[in-house]
């Protein structure tokens, strides 16, 4: 093997790495997010108690993925770490203040009498904040970092397809979690949120044809198209089952099929972008850090990874089943 | 612009990790505490530590989550404020940014849960090894970003390839000439915060006559164990400052107001107080212990010691006073809690394990009450000490710090710096009220240990 492939190997192989950080990150976190959000629209304290509860052990091992993404992120590509953030100042640093904001609400809540109302608000506007900076990335990244109204208008779409998207995923959590009127609810509004979700996601689609500086070369090649076509048949099929199971009263099926949905997304979005870091500026070759640097952190990451998705499911399989309120 | 962009993106980087800094030092300190007191539970059945560990985890808990919200935007200014100097030493130090973030920060985070909310869903041994593994966890993470930070100081195992940095030798990188001294020194100081908190708040509540069978332990834990850390300490920040003349004579020079290096066979003065002026190149006044600094430095009496006068003002650290006081003060602080501890001991030893007799030493409880805010002063010091000392280089001898910020508009800058500073404010006043109040409550005495319950299908509560 020559030294340039091998090269390329370890950067695609960082490419998945990450993409799969990314994937485990917005899944997980995706939820403990949407649960915040839809916090929000409770006035009941016990719900918002039982709600925050169904996510208190395990909110921060999904946010680290974010920080273990960024590590990554910059040891791997460091020219794409430094013109992400750099481009992005204002979205980054919302999505900062809205983790502060949510972490420290998280713990204090527990703590707080008189002003438990106020960080329970703290925590969902965190959310909620987190999810549409987060789209904002998103859609800013897609766009190649365009200026312009016309992509300003993608970026809010992006924005609230992922607000929305995070609000399925929590929604269909607290139907696994939750019972009796909550859990109701939560139905209702996995459907509100499933359709507003599918919605945008078309939306996106579309306007990555148009605003993405790569996709539509990249949907013209008829081998990728084909995969498009499938995952596109997949997403939909997941969206009717996570409908199908919310009516037919599934408890854990929803979210499975929320997460499905996502998957596929996420896959399409991948395949559409690739092989662009930001699309039209930085490709993976260009943004990659050097064999030895790439081998040193596929040895350290690459062997933990397995162990810290192991340790992370034993959290969840001791904290399955219902939530019952608890108070101390 | 730049030149505002650049002392803006200096202020915001000195403002967020001086205010993180204060959190993860107790985590640290506190887990490793708890670790102690969890494996005594285990051992002897005695209820009265699963009381320790439940009243002190819930301090840990607090100041974790602090923690966490103001770690976050020291790994993100890096990519935001620091875009030239990501991309020149990405291939290393993002690279063990990375390693902190997916090995040690993945392991705390991942067994918090568990060590906070799962007393009733695990059995005590696993419960420990949750507690084992957040301590693990968290000086794991301190480990590895002081392997990132050690290596800013001295640079090792890397090489310039069409302006980036390409490591060519990882272990020299990570085993560079400040790493073993950086990562102990730090981690000591950590252990020392956790345990002069202990016996500090320990101090105050037998000053109130609170529980106090229950506070004269962990008195009494934090005590011996400090009696092991604090000497220790002292030895390990007079290596690291051997280690500081040798491989940044700068540093060096500048910490203890040097300017005239010493001619051989002759040893270096020091000055005990001064006042060094980069203005005019010299201390304003000093007082002066002849041949003293080279004894302190290479510990040896004739050592040679580079003076500042022998480093190109451009190189030289700036805020002579700020660094020649602040590390004044760390070291100060270092030897004031070896004279507590040992005096502490001194005295419980004269009581020969009568509680009333320690309970009489009022003054003897007031000092260690009022240390508890020392070991957060000190560890601030010697972060002053470590960073400005560094100036005016990132990477020392390697990048300057002038070619390291972003190009953000000063307004942005000036905006997330207003955002971070009201943010720093209230976690801080909050993190006092909701303390306070948990010192208050006091131990719960009449909690009964849980009958570790495994059985499936059952629906569980989450104890808070």
């Amino acid at each position: 093997m020559t030294p340039t492939s091998t090269q390329d190997l370890l950067s695609h192989a960082w490419f998945g790495i990450i993409g799969l950080m990314l994937l485990l990150y917005v899944v997980t976190d995706g939820f403990d997010l949407g649960v915040g959000i839809l916090s929000l629209f409770r006035r009941r304290q016990e719900d918002r108690d039982l709600m925050i509860q169904s996510i208190g052990h395990v909110w921060d091992a999904n946010e680290t993925w974010l920080v273990a993404l960024g590590g990554a992120l910059f040891g791997a590509f460091p020219l794409a770490y430094s013109m992400l953030m750099t481009q992005l100042y204002v979205p980054v640093m919302v999505l900062i203040a809205s983790f502060m904001m949510r972490g420290a609400s998280i713990e204090f809540r527990h703590v707080a009498h008189g002003s438990k109302v106020f960080w329970d608000r703290v925590f969902g506007l965190g959310s909620l904040l987190a999810a549409l900076a987060q789209g904002l990335i998103l859609g800013r990244v897609i766009s190649g970092l365009v200026p312009g109204v016309e992509s300003a208008i993608f970026v809010a779409v992006t924005a609230i397809g992922v607000a929305s998207g995070y609000s399925l995923l929590g929604a269909t959590w607290l139907v696994k979690k939750t019972t009796g009127q909550l859990q109701g609810s939560a139905r209702r509004s996995a459907v509100v949120a499933v359709c507003t979700t599918v919605l945008a996601a078309i939306v996106v689609s579309l306007g990555t044809l148009y605003f993405s500086p790569v996709g539509l070369s990249q949907w013209q090649d008829s081998g990728i198209l084909h995969v498009l076509m499938l995952l596109g048949v997949l997403a939909a099929l997941a969206f009717v089952y996570v409908l199908y199971a919310i009516f037919t009263g599934g408890e854990h099926s929803p979210f499975a099929g929320a997460s499905l949905l996502f998957t596929v997304s996420f896959a399409g979005l991948a395949i559409s972008l690739f092989p662009w870091l930001v699309p039209g500026k930085l490709s993976i070759a260009a943004a990659a850090s050097n064999s030895a640097t790439l081998t040193f952190m596929l040895l350290g990451i690459g062997t933990v990874l397995p162990i810290m998705i192991g340790y992370n499911l034993y959290q969840y399989h001791l904290f399955r089943g219902k939530v019952v309120l608890v108070k101390h | 612009m730049l030149v505002e962009s650049l002392n803006l993106a200096r202020g915001q980087f000195a403002l967020t990790a001086l205010f993180h800094i204060l959190w993860p030092i107790l985590t640290i300190s506190l887990s490793g505490f708890l670790v102690v007191v969890e494996t005594l539970w285990v051992r002897t059945s005695n209820i009265v530590w699963y009381h320790h560990a439940r009243f002190w985890s819930k301090l840990l808990l607090l100041n974790f989550a602090v923690g966490v919200a103001t770690g976050i935007p020291m790994e993100f200014q890096f990519g935001t404020n620091w875009g030239p100097f990501s991309e020149y030493t990405g291939q290393f130090f993002g690279n063990i940014l990375g390693f902190e973030g997916a090995m040690a920060f993945m392991l705390e985070a991942g067994f918090i849960g568990i060590m906070m909310f799962g007393w009733e869903r695990v059995s005590r041994r696993m419960h420990l090894f949750a507690t084992a593994m957040v301590a693990f966890g968290s000086s794991l993470s301190a480990f590895w970003i002081m392997v990132a930070n050690s290596w800013l100081q001295t640079p090792a195992g890397v090489a310039v390839v069409n302006g980036r940095l390409v490591v060519t030798d990882y272990i020299a990188a990570i085993f560079n000439p400040d790493m073993v001294w950086g990562v102990s020194h730090m981690w000591f100081a950590a252990m020392e915060t956790g345990l002069v908190v202990v016996a500090g708040i320990s101090a105050w509540k037998l000053l109130q006559r609170r529980n106090v069978e229950f506070f004269a332990r962990s008195f009494r834990l934090a005590l011996l164990l400090l009696l092991i850390a604090a000497p220790l300490q002292i030895w390990l920040g007079d290596s690291s400052g051997v280690a500081v003349f040798e491989t940044q004579p700068a540093k060096g020079a500048a910490i203890e107001g040097h300017w005239q290096t010493n001619a051989p066979g002759t040893g270096a003065n020091w000055s005990l107080l001064a006042w060094p002026n980069a203005d005019t190149q010299a201390n304003d006044w000093s007082i002066e212990v002849p041949g003293m600094l080279s004894l302190l430095a290479t510990h040896s009496l004739h050592g040679q010691i580079k003076g500042l006068h022998d480093i190109p003002k451009a190189d030289q650290p700036p805020m002579l006073p700020l660094l020649y006081y602040a590390f004044r003060l760390m070291a100060g602080i270092g030897f004031l809690f070896m004279v507590l501890a040992f005096w502490t001991a001194w005295a419980m030893r004269q009581a020969r394990g009568h509680l009333d007799v320690l309970l009489a030493q009022r003054k003897l409880l007031w000092a260690w009450v009022l240390a508890i805010p020392l070991p957060y002063v000190a560890v601030e010091c010697g972060w002053i000490v470590r960073e400005v000392g560094r100036q005016p280089w990132t990477v020392y001898g390697m990048l300057r710090t002038e070619h390291s910020a972003s190009a953000i508009a000063p307004a942005a800058l000036t905006g997330s710096m207003l955002m971070f500073s009201a943010f720093f404010v209230v976690l801080l006043l909050s993190f006092f009220v909701f303390a306070r109040r948990w010192l208050r409550t006091g131990p719960d005495l009449s909690l009964q240990p849980p009958q570790a319950r495994m059985e499936t299908g059952h629906a569980h509560g989450i104890d808070y």
